[in-house]
């Protein structure tokens, strides 16, 4: 790939589809609608646990304005799921937790599709529940799959009863590491169950054509909605099509179908388009978030301070079904293990079920459990030890040439770089004075989720491009990143570039916006569809300018050959009416990281894939009386590999930390003896404008070895390390250690009170 | 169901629309008229999405009754735009990435407006206070406050000028 010129990208240039979103323009998946279209209302299960005995739907088909009832009846499959198929669409025999669907009902409008929900009079013989992971895990645990063995699921995971996998990471010996160790030290800690918090609320319209269905929905994986509805409905994958139009946030938390189905199951039984979209009192109490984990961690160092071993397990609370909690057992370790040398390790990982919502993949899944528990420890070793935390880290952190906790080989690292940024910024040299006053710091790595992405890109008779990706456009801005590489390549400006994405009848196979992936593998698949173009373009170019195709390039819409060039608008126009246009794919494919497979047990996320680097500091104040927590700073240094739109990355990292101090400080869905207890933004706090403080933003440039021009993963890091950072600066603070989150101003006062 | 026949002034047209009892201004902008650059959330005036102008006051839409409205003059964002192109608040939202996923961005714009009515010349704090009714969660609120600072210096200056 050319780096001479960089008239596009690396340019804080505004995204492609900003006009239309200030204008109210746009049309989110929530705001979707088909002619004729019926309103779907979902029926969840009262209890958390509970076998149905009969459901009577009679009487609300004959309420107003019904059209039909579904249940587990209509659905002619089992069970899906992504590495265990244990989800079903309605609960058959068993409700798993309290939100379960039950039945739905699709009516002229939503109200008289609530108003029908209660007539449907359902039976239950409610079940002992399993509330939390330790009662899941004790050796006489109720089942909370009791067909467990049944099910189909990855070949790699471990699974025994309750656990969904259990994942273990060796290397070396421990046990010998610590007997021999200077010092050892065990920590507890806990965190806490957060939801995504996209604005838009699930919504999906599902229509059928005969054994045919269309789904519009704000999903962030298109084609696999499309493999699932086919498996749910066992119709060829070729007869569902997925069109995903603007989305409202989604932050992992639209990755795994949620309301498509539902929508579909109505349509096809009223024969009518039908619309689901959830309240926000489902989208709480069933909303995909992120895993709550117990995380014990045991660290050994010597007399130099270097780490020599480290062991530990985390516990991850699935919920019914394990959706991503599997994959956050396994990437979980490494995130435990954390960016450090560390030859003796043993950490394993249980994903557990409960009978609680089931959990998800939301942003840098296992990133902040993983990480609070990772920084914390290291910051509570060097304080007992008498050390600067920034040293202690720096005596141990992975730098080039060294191997991952998997045994990877780690290329580009710059987490020694963000750190020295981090701690300049923040003035960590600087003794602090005032009391109640504080500063923390924390580091870490990420991986970046690969597989491929492709692209049709056509070159217009007028010199324009119109691009089919089938990746959606979340929010991040990776999009307009991916077609910054194009209009760089291409020699066209971004505003010349018209983007079709996220349909699986008219775009071309994409892993989904997921896994900080998108900028980089789109703009990846952009940059061989230039190659492909310029195959297609250049002898054409070469003819008209008397040159030789090889001496020709891409110049600023045009095709230059020495000091000649040709309009690209005139070499499409030709192609159009001589070769049927030009037009070209493109393909990226993410080449697979190999690491030791004897270190890992049960892992189905081994490696950290094309890593990033990342440190954060942030000074702050605790007030003695109240233990409220004033941000006076925060810095954030990312290593970005290359910033393709700098503005955008800016927005990653402000928008992440934001997000992440809202888990840390003030946000949880509190679940006791399976009900939500704050199941309303009242009681459930998400940041607002006024609780949020400024984010300093160093963009760390060490280029990667995947990314378009050296980019690397960025959407997801900014919310991994706000928790350890905070913990730490408070504790500096205060004198207060708060090992569960969310650090609240209560934990605080009373960890002083406590003398902690 | 009962319903009643309701006068709305809208972006400046006039629209009688039969409303259902209990429905909301916001049900009835989205749902009876198709106008959905309002945005629907949480549906109980905590997120602000819903936010828009009616008779000169910004409130939540979804938990305005369509009745109470009957008569009002009410401004939606697909109100904002002016003939020449984006007003100055859009334009600000645009050139200083304010915008991600969007979704809020219908309302904290409403909620913008109706701040720098009230208060030409706010500080960050100011901004950030004004702001408050309405949830990002993309953002981090950083590049909106840029945004309508930005916004608020040019108003100001432009109001001068013309003088």
């Amino acid at each position: 790939m050319t780096v001479h010129k960089r008239r596009i990208v690396g340019n804080r240039l505004p995204r492609i589809d900003a006009t239309s979103k200030v204008t109210g323009a746009i049309v989110y998946g929530a705001d979707y609608a088909r002619n004729g279209m019926i309103h779907g209302a979902i029926l969840r299960s009262p209890h958390p646990h509970a076998r149905i005995r009969n459901i009577d739907a009679r009487e609300a088909l004959a309420a107003p304005g019904v059209f039909c009832v579904v249940t587990a009846a209509d659905i002619p499959s089992e069970r899906f799921g992504s590495f265990v198929k244990d989800i079903d669409v309605f609960a058959k025999e068993v409700v798993r937790y309290k939100g379960h669907p039950v039945a739905a009902v699709g009516a002229r409008t939503r109200e008289e599709a609530e108003a029908a929900l209660p007539l449907i009079r359902v039976e239950y013989e409610e079940l002992p529940v399993v509330a939390t992971v330790e009662e899941a895990m004790a050796d006489d645990a109720r089942l909370v799959h009791e067909e467990w063995e049944s099910y189909e699921a990855n070949a790699t995971l471990v699974r025994r009863g309750n656990i969904a996998n259990h994942t273990r990471l060796t290397v070396g010996d421990a046990d010998a590491a610590f007997a021999g160790a200077w010092r050892v030290f065990e920590h507890s800690f806990r965190t806490n169950l957060q939801h995504p918090g996209y604005t838009e609320p699930r919504a999906a319209v599902a229509e059928w054509d005969q054994d045919r269905l269309t789904v519009w929905s704000s999903t962030q994986t298109p084609f696999e909605q499309q493999s699932t509805l086919a498996a749910i409905f066992r119709i060829p994958a070729s007869n569902v099509r997925v069109s995903v139009p603007a989305i409202g946030g989604a932050f992992g938390g639209k990755l795994r179908i949620g309301v498509e189905h539902v929508a579909a199951a109505l349509a096809r039984k009223a024969r009518r388009p039908a619309k689901v979209m959830l309240t926000l009192e489902e989208e709480i109490a069933t909303g995909y978030c992120r895993q709550p984990a117990h995380i014990r961690l045991k660290l050994g160092v010597d007399r130099d301070l270097r780490i020599v071993a480290k062991a530990g397990r985390m516990l991850v609370d699935c919920g019914a079904m394990s959706g991503s909690g599997v994959g956050v057992a396994s990437s979980g370790l490494l995130m435990l293990a954390g960016p450090y040398v560390i030859p003796n390790l043993a950490i394993e990982g249980f994903a557990v079920y409960t009978n609680k919502a089931p959990t998800g993949s939301f942003r840098a899944p296992s990133g902040p459990q993983g990480n609070f528990a990772c920084e914390s420890q290291m910051d509570m070793v060097a304080r007992e030890l008498g050390v600067d935390p920034l040293e202690f880290r720096l005596k141990n952190i992975v730098r080039d040439g060294d191997k991952g906790p998997t045994g990877q080989e780690m290329g580009t690292v710059s987490v020694e770089e963000c750190l020295l940024k981090a701690a300049e910024a923040i003035g960590w040299d600087k003794p602090v004075v005032e009391p109640g006053r504080g500063r923390g710091i924390a580091c870490g790595w990420w991986t970046m989720t690969g597989q491929s992405s492709n692209v049709f890109v056509k070159v217009n008779p007028d010199g324009r491009v119109v691009v089919n990706s089938g990746c959606a456009e979340i929010g991040s801005g990776a999009i307009t990143g991916a077609m910054q590489v194009l209009a760089e390549e291409l020699g066209v400006d971004l505003e010349d570039i018209t983007v079709v994405n996220a349909d699986t009848a008219s775009t071309p196979f994409d892993f989904g916006a997921q896994g900080s992936r998108t900028a980089s593998m789109v703009g990846n698949a952009c940059a061989d569809a230039v190659r492909n173009l310029a195959a297609k373009a250049f002898p054409v170019a070469a003819q008209i300018m008397g040159v030789t195709a090889d001496s020709c390039s891409f110049g600023y819409k045009a095709i230059v050959s020495g000091n000649q060039s040709v309009p690209l608008a005139q070499v499409a126009a030709s192609l159009q009416s001589g070769a049927g246009g030009l037009i070209a794919e493109g393909s990226y494919i993410q080449p697979g990281t190999p690491f030791d497979k004897d270190r890992t047990s049960g892992m189905v996320i081994p490696v950290v894939n094309s890593p990033s680097y990342h440190a954060h500091a942030v000074d702050l104040t605790v007030d003695e009386e109240t233990g409220e927590v004033t941000i006076n700073k925060y810095v954030v240094a990312q290593d970005v590999g290359f910033a393709i739109n700098p503005t955008y990355i800016e927005g990653q990292i402000e928008g992440g930390v934001i997000q992440a101090i809202g888990q840390t400080m003030y946000e949880e869905i509190v679940w006791e003896n399976g009900e939500v207890r704050n199941g309303n933004l009242t009681d459930y706090k998400m940041p607002t404008a006024e609780d949020a403080p400024e984010v300093v933003s160093i963009l760390v440039e060490r280029a990667g070895l995947t990314g378009p021009y050296g980019a690397k993963g960025v959407g997801e890091p900014p919310v991994i390390e706000p928790p350890a950072t905070l913990a730490n600066a408070v504790h500096d603070a205060s004198g207060v250690r708060v090992t569960d989150l969310p650090i609240t101003p209560e934990k605080i006062a009373l960890g002083r009170v406590r003398g902690n | 169901m009962k319903t009643e026949i309701v006068t709305l002034r809208i972006n400046g047209h006039q629209e009688d629309v039969l409303v259902r009892q209990g429905q909301s201004l916001l049900s009835v902008l989205r749902d009876t008229l198709g106008m959905t650059g309002t945005k629907i959330n949480c549906r109980e005036a905590e997120c602000g999405v819903c936010s828009v102008e009616m008779d000169g006051r910004v409130v939540n839409s979804c938990l305005v009754d369509a009745r109470m409205a009957q008569g009002s003059d009410i401004v939606t964002i697909e109100g904002v735009q002016e003939a020449e192109g984006l007003d100055i608040l859009q334009q600000c939202f645009v050139r200083h990435g304010a915008v991600q996923c969007g979704y809020c961005i219908p309302g904290m714009i409403m909620a913008a407006r109706g701040l720098l009515r009230e208060n030409p010349r706010p500080t960050r704090e100011e901004i950030r206070q004004g702001l408050s009714g309405v949830l990002c969660r993309c953002t981090g609120y950083q590049k909106i406050v840029d945004a309508v600072e930005d916004a608020a210096g040019t108003l100001v200056q432009t109001r001068e000028g013309a003088i």
